[in-house]
């Protein structure tokens, strides 16, 4: 065998292989233009969707921590039953007379709260019932590495249950400690507002069960909505808003101990 | 063009190659529509079956009492609030009733005094100057609470 024949043989492997490679590459590239093409269909649904931002209003003011909103989440959400894993509860805030703050939250308010401070040491006691914020710079979007959690066209910070590796992060990541890692599924949990709800016309289970109207849901962008007129009337706030997270729950009658 | 760029320019086309044919892959179907995640999720999401079905569903078999409800002033207090559904108790409501017990705790969950709730809204009653050793359903009615039974 000479030095010709290798370079002959050479020659034949590189071409057969840019050949392949070639192929190969044409398919890939042809791929993203069948992705755009969805795109089109995509785009008008998203156009529909974007009159809709859904978000949510607390009023501490009626709030009177019975606790249901709590249940009934985790009765709607199938939320395991363990005191820990909450994707809304109610806290009890108490100023004491000597300027000591408790915050106390048995079991996430459910079963109604009970003041644990003697009357004559209050200062002050106020509920805060916390969800998930659905903020519109979520950092726990951005701290996750797949791709598995993302804010929905219509306003709403989601889980992908499937895709999801469980990594934590997200959970770190959030300033509201509003997620956790549901032990049956292994991956992230968090509230949706109820989303296989809300995309019905119905109202999230919190906001349907709580006796005295302290939560107000609604769209954003609808000027006529209940929540609209809330945020009008009211005086509110977002919970740490120099996080700059901007969040979509909005809180009436917050008071600065609120963390 | 010399030999070496030629062979490190077709490594780099091998690899680049490579890394988006695995990436055509492993990307699922739905993958980048809206944005960084799965655009399937969102119909996912939805999928959930609901446990809350509202009032309406009540009323198809207890018309009676809904109405006695908003004659008096728990007329905002669903019927779900207090009885919470059984998983999918409202599709088997009969065999599997939502059942709840008229207990003084019961009524405490939102009528107990507390400092934190001393403002509008429900009446907040120190349980022990209000009729202590008795069930609150011994004397009101848990649907129409002005409805005294004695
Ligand atoms: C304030 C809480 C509360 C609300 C709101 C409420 N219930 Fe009840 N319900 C009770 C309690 C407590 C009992 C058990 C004690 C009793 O019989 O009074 C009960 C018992 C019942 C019973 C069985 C006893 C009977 O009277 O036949 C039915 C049926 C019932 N509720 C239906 C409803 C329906 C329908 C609604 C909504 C329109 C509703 N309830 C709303 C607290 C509530
Ligand atoms: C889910 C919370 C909730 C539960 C549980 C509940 N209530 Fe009420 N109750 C309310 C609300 C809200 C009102 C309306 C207050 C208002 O509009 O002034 C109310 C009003 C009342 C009133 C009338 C007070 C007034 O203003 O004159 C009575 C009496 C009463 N409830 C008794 C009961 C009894 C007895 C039970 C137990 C069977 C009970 N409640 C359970 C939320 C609740
Ligand atoms: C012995 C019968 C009896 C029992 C038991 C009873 N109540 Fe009453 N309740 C009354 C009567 C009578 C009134 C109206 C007069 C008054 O305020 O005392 C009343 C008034 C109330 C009011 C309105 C108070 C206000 O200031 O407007 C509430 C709320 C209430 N009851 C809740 C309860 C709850 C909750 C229980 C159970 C822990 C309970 N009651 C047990 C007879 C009873």
């Amino acid at each position: 065998m000479g030095t010709e024949k290798i370079k002959e043989n050479r020659r034949k492997f590189f071409k057969s292989s840019v050949a392949l490679l070639g192929g190969t590459l044409l398919y890939s590239l042809l791929k993203p233009f069948e992705l755009i093409a969805q795109n089109k269909e995509g785009a008008v649904k998203e156009d529909k969707a974007n009159d809709t931002l859904w978000g949510m209003g607390v009023d501490i003011e009626t709030c009177i921590g019975c606790g249901k909103c709590a249940e009934a989440c985790k009765v709607e959400n199938n939320v395991p039953k363990e005191p820990f894993y909450f994707r809304t509860w109610v806290e009890q805030y108490t100023v004491k007379n000597n300027g000591k703050v408790k915050i106390e939250s048995p079991n996430g308010g459910i079963g109604g709260l009970k003041q644990s401070v003697p009357d004559k040491d209050i200062f002050k006691s106020f509920m805060v019932p916390k969800l998930c914020n659905h903020c519109t710079n979520a950092p726990c979007v951005q701290a996750c590495p797949v791709g598995a959690t993302f804010i929905s066209p219509d306003g709403v910070v989601l889980v992908d249950a499937t895709y999801c590796i469980g990594c934590s992060y997200c959970i770190q990541a959030c300033p509201y400690g509003a997620r956790f890692m549901n032990p049956v599924t292994k991956v992230a949990d968090k509230c949706t507002f109820c989303y296989h709800r809300i995309t019905k016309g119905l109202k999230p289970a919190c906001v349907e069960v709580c006796p005295t109207n302290a939560r107000i849901f609604g769209n954003l962008r609808d000027r006529k909505s209940n929540l609209v007129k809330f945020l009008q009337k009211k005086q509110t706030e977002v919970l740490k808003p120099h996080l700059n997270t901007h969040p979509k729950v909005f809180y009436n009658g917050l008071s600065s101990e609120v963390k | 063009m010399p030999k070496v760029i030629f062979r490190l320019f077709s490594t780099f086309v091998v690899f680049v190659g490579v890394f988006i044919l695995i990436q055509q892959y492993l990307k699922p179907d739905s993958f980048g529509k809206y944005g960084h995640y799965r655009a399937n999720a969102i119909n996912d999401a939805k999928l959930i079956p609901l446990q809350y079905k509202g009032e309406k569903e009540c009323i198809t078999c207890h018309q009676d009492i809904y109405d006695l409800k908003y004659s008096d002033l728990h007329d905002a207090v669903s019927c779900e609030s207090c009885h919470i559904p059984k998983i999918l108790a409202t599709d088997a409501c009969k065999t599997n009733p939502p059942k709840v017990e008229g207990s003084n705790e019961f009524c405490g969950q939102c009528h107990a005094i507390n400092a934190g709730r001393l403002k509008k809204g429900p009446p907040q009653l120190d349980f022990k100057d209000h009729y202590e050793k008795q069930n609150c359903i011994d004397c009101h009615n848990s649907h129409a609470p002005w409805e005294l039974k004695k």
